[in-house]
């Protein structure tokens, strides 16, 4: 899938690379070596940067044919592989030569169906290379599939005269390819030689963890055959850019203030992508730095950031005793922030026998979770050790999500001063929303706001806990509130699970209509808006927040 | 809940602290029974109405409907400043008049009856 990838705009910082990765046709014929490692830490923008470099091959012209592979761990047996591989490849190849992206991902065209379009186009060569392929299908030889597919594109390359530059994601998986069963066949990895030496063919690889590609290419068939490309984070400039950028692409406009957050991501990509998918989420209009850590207590933990790693856990650490040894590991290797030499004595500390240890930290290993040359590194990424804290929490201290999310939260709380909050729950009762009305009374009073306005905060919290009761069908039967008085404003979070609502359904009613309507209810939201300064409604997982905004300026205030 | 008093062929209500839909109930019960006596003229005052909800909201808007077709009047007195704010800003007080108090609702009446 090449073409799902970012907008070409919000690709970001990555110009040199990208124009890097164009010239390897260039100098194919020189004795440069002309294959790529490229490396990097989860999520840095390898994958896109490849998505990014077939997209502009794709559209430049009929030059330089782009193929991407991307090594899944449910084809590694030799017969899906190099059917998978090769019809991938055909496809590519027609949907380059008739610009037509569609034909890429279109499944459903057998090989078969594929022939006569190449028959329109004059190809016969590449006929014949299908039907050769074919019959190796048909003979059951599994080497001859494997290799077929393999050197395709070298082989397209020398037909059609033009270059092919192929781009393998996640090569590190090919170290695991097998005829019957894993394992059975090591080393199948090494048939990508021969296709690596044509220069006409270059090759672009990526793999996780940094360092699992250097390690296939110590191998004797592979030494010398590539260059390393690290592809580093982004730096701040760069990422709050790319941020602001895909956050305006949702709508949602970033305060400068949040520029600092980008440190805390350590400009990685994808990071930064799922922060901007989960502010749109949240419906945010408008982000504050705030804002941002609230919404990243939800990714860390129930957000597209956390299903990232938990697959990645769960891909890597299948066996559940082998699971919770890993997460106990890692939070130990958080806490103790200190690199782990001896094994013997993390074994004593955890309570866990060396062998054990040893076979979760290969699969860590792996998996690009940890580090382990010669010692155990704790993990730096912010974000990955909040996910482990999450884990943690859940797994192993059996904590209910909602309040790990709140610890993950307070952890990061802004340590401002001048800002008060105030946390409440409220059952959903007879008159409970007098209670609330009652709290923000005395709040108001607290910074002598003039007794008019307090009515319109009590009115506004009142409609909202009433529409919290009435419409969020929540099972707990109670209404978080949460009230932030800082020397601009106020704000009053109220907040149920259960049913989403969007105040954009809501039709804005009319006294002449509800006066001949059997329904006269429907005022809430219209008078919650007329009294406050902003009223928003925000989407958190499966709750609801209604967020009531008063500014405090001069008139308000006694 | 409600407390209410008739004046020959007025009727003074006045509903008591939050006019939510138990108060509104009240309310609407007591509105018809005068409705039901012959009583068209309703003064409704609020001098002892803490918070109006939107649900106290929908009742009035009931209230009004009925008199309308039994040709009453309506008037609200004693609103504090928020809801007559919002009274005006929903329209409500197209439909009543609004006296500052019960006494100039009353000499209203009056003045119309004399006439």
């Amino acid at each position: 899938m090449p073409f799902k990838s970012i907008p070409e705009q919000n690709f970001v910082n990555r110009d040199a690379e990208l124009s890097y990765l164009k010239r390897l046709i260039d100098v194919k014929d020189s004795a440069i070596v002309n294959n790529v490692l490229l490396e990097g830490t989860r999520g840095i923008g390898k994958t896109e940067l490849l998505k990014q470099l077939y997209r502009s091959l794709f559209w430049q012209g009929k030059n330089v044919i782009p193929f991407y592979y991307s090594f899944q761990r449910a084809t590694l047996k030799v017969a899906y592989f190099a059917k998978d591989y090769f019809t991938r490849f055909v496809r590519q190849y027609l949907a380059f030569l008739k610009k037509d992206p569609s034909i890429i991902d279109n499944m459903s065209i057998p090989l078969t169906k594929l022939i006569p379009l190449f028959s329109t186009l004059k190809l016969t060569w590449m006929i014949e290379l299908i039907e050769d392929f074919q019959e190796h299908i048909k003979d059951g030889d599994l080497h001859e599939q494997l290799l077929g597919a393999i050197s395709i594109p070298a082989a397209v390359a020398g037909k059609s005269g033009n270059p092919v530059l192929v781009m393998l994601d996640d090569f590190h998986l090919a170290t695991q390819l097998y005829e019957t069963h894993p394992g059975d066949v090591p080393g199948l990895i090494s048939l990508f030689e021969r296709s690596m030496t044509s220069t006409t063919s270059p090759h672009i690889l990526t793999g996780s963890p940094e360092g699992a590609l250097e390690m296939i290419f110590t191998d004797d068939s592979f030494r010398g055959k590539a260059e390393r490309m690290i592809l580093r984070a982004m730096p701040e400039d760069a990422a709050f850019s790319m941020f602001r950028s895909l956050c305006a692409a949702f709508g949602i406009t970033v305060r400068d203030e949040c520029r600092e957050f980008m440190k805390f991501l350590g400009g990685n990509p994808l990071y930064i992508k799922n922060m901007a998918k989960a502010l749109w989420k949240m419906q945010r209009k408008e982000a504050s730095l705030k804002d941002l850590w609230e919404c990243y207590s939800y990714e860390v933990s129930d957000g597209e950031t956390a299903f990232y790693w938990s697959s990645i856990f769960r891909g890597f650490l299948t066996d559940l005793q082998q699971r919770r040894i890993a997460i106990e590991l890692l939070m130990h290797s958080i806490e103790s922030h200190c690199e782990v030499r001896n094994l013997e004595i993390l074994s004593k500390a955890l309570g866990i026998p060396v062998p054990s240890l040893k076979s979760v930290l290969d699969a860590l290993q792996i998996s690009g979770i940890i580090q382990t040359t010669g010692s155990i590194r704790p993990v730096r990424d912010n974000i990955l050790q909040d996910f482990i804290r999450n884990l943690y929490l859940r797994e192993v201290e059996e904590r209910d999500p909602e309040k790990i999310r709140k610890l993950i939260e307070s952890r990061y709380q802004l340590q401002n001063n001048a800002t008060s909050c105030f946390e409440m729950t409220i059952p959903m009762t007879a008159d409970a929303e007098l209670v609330a009305a009652k709290a923000i009374e005395q709040i108001g009073k607290n910074i002598s706001l003039k007794p008019l306005v307090i009515t319109q905060l009590q009115l506004a919290i009142i409609e909202a806990c009433i529409n919290a009761m009435e419409h969020s069908g929540s099972y707990d039967k109670k209404v978080l509130l949460k009230f932030t008085v800082n020397p601009e404003r106020i704000e009053i979070a109220i907040e149920t699970p259960g049913k989403r609502f969007d105040p954009d359904t809501v039709k804005e009613p009319t006294i002449e209509e509800k006066l001949h309507s059997e329904h006269k209810r429907g005022w809430g939201l219209k008078l919650m808006r007329e009294v406050m300064d902003d009223v928003k409604v925000e989407t958190i997982g499966d709750r609801t927040r209604v967020v009531l905004i008063k500014n405090i300026k001069s008139e308000v205030i006694n | 809940m409600v407390v209410s008093k008739s004046l020959e062929d007025v009727a003074v209500i006045y509903p008591q602290g939050y006019l939510n839909n138990l108060v509104g109930e009240s309310l609407e019960k007591e509105c018809n029974a005068c409705i039901g006596k012959g009583i068209k003229k309703i003064v409704l005052d609020f001098s002892k109405t803490k918070f109006i909800n939107s649900i106290g909201i929908s009742i009035l808007l009931s209230i009004i409907e009925k008199l309308k077709k039994h040709n009453g009047i309506l008037c609200f007195t004693s609103l504090n400043k928020m809801h007559e704010e919002i009274f005006e800003m929903l329209g409500i007080t197209k439909y009543a008049l609004v006296f500052r108090n019960e006494d100039e609702a009353l000499k209203h009446f009056r003045v119309a009856v004399k006439e």
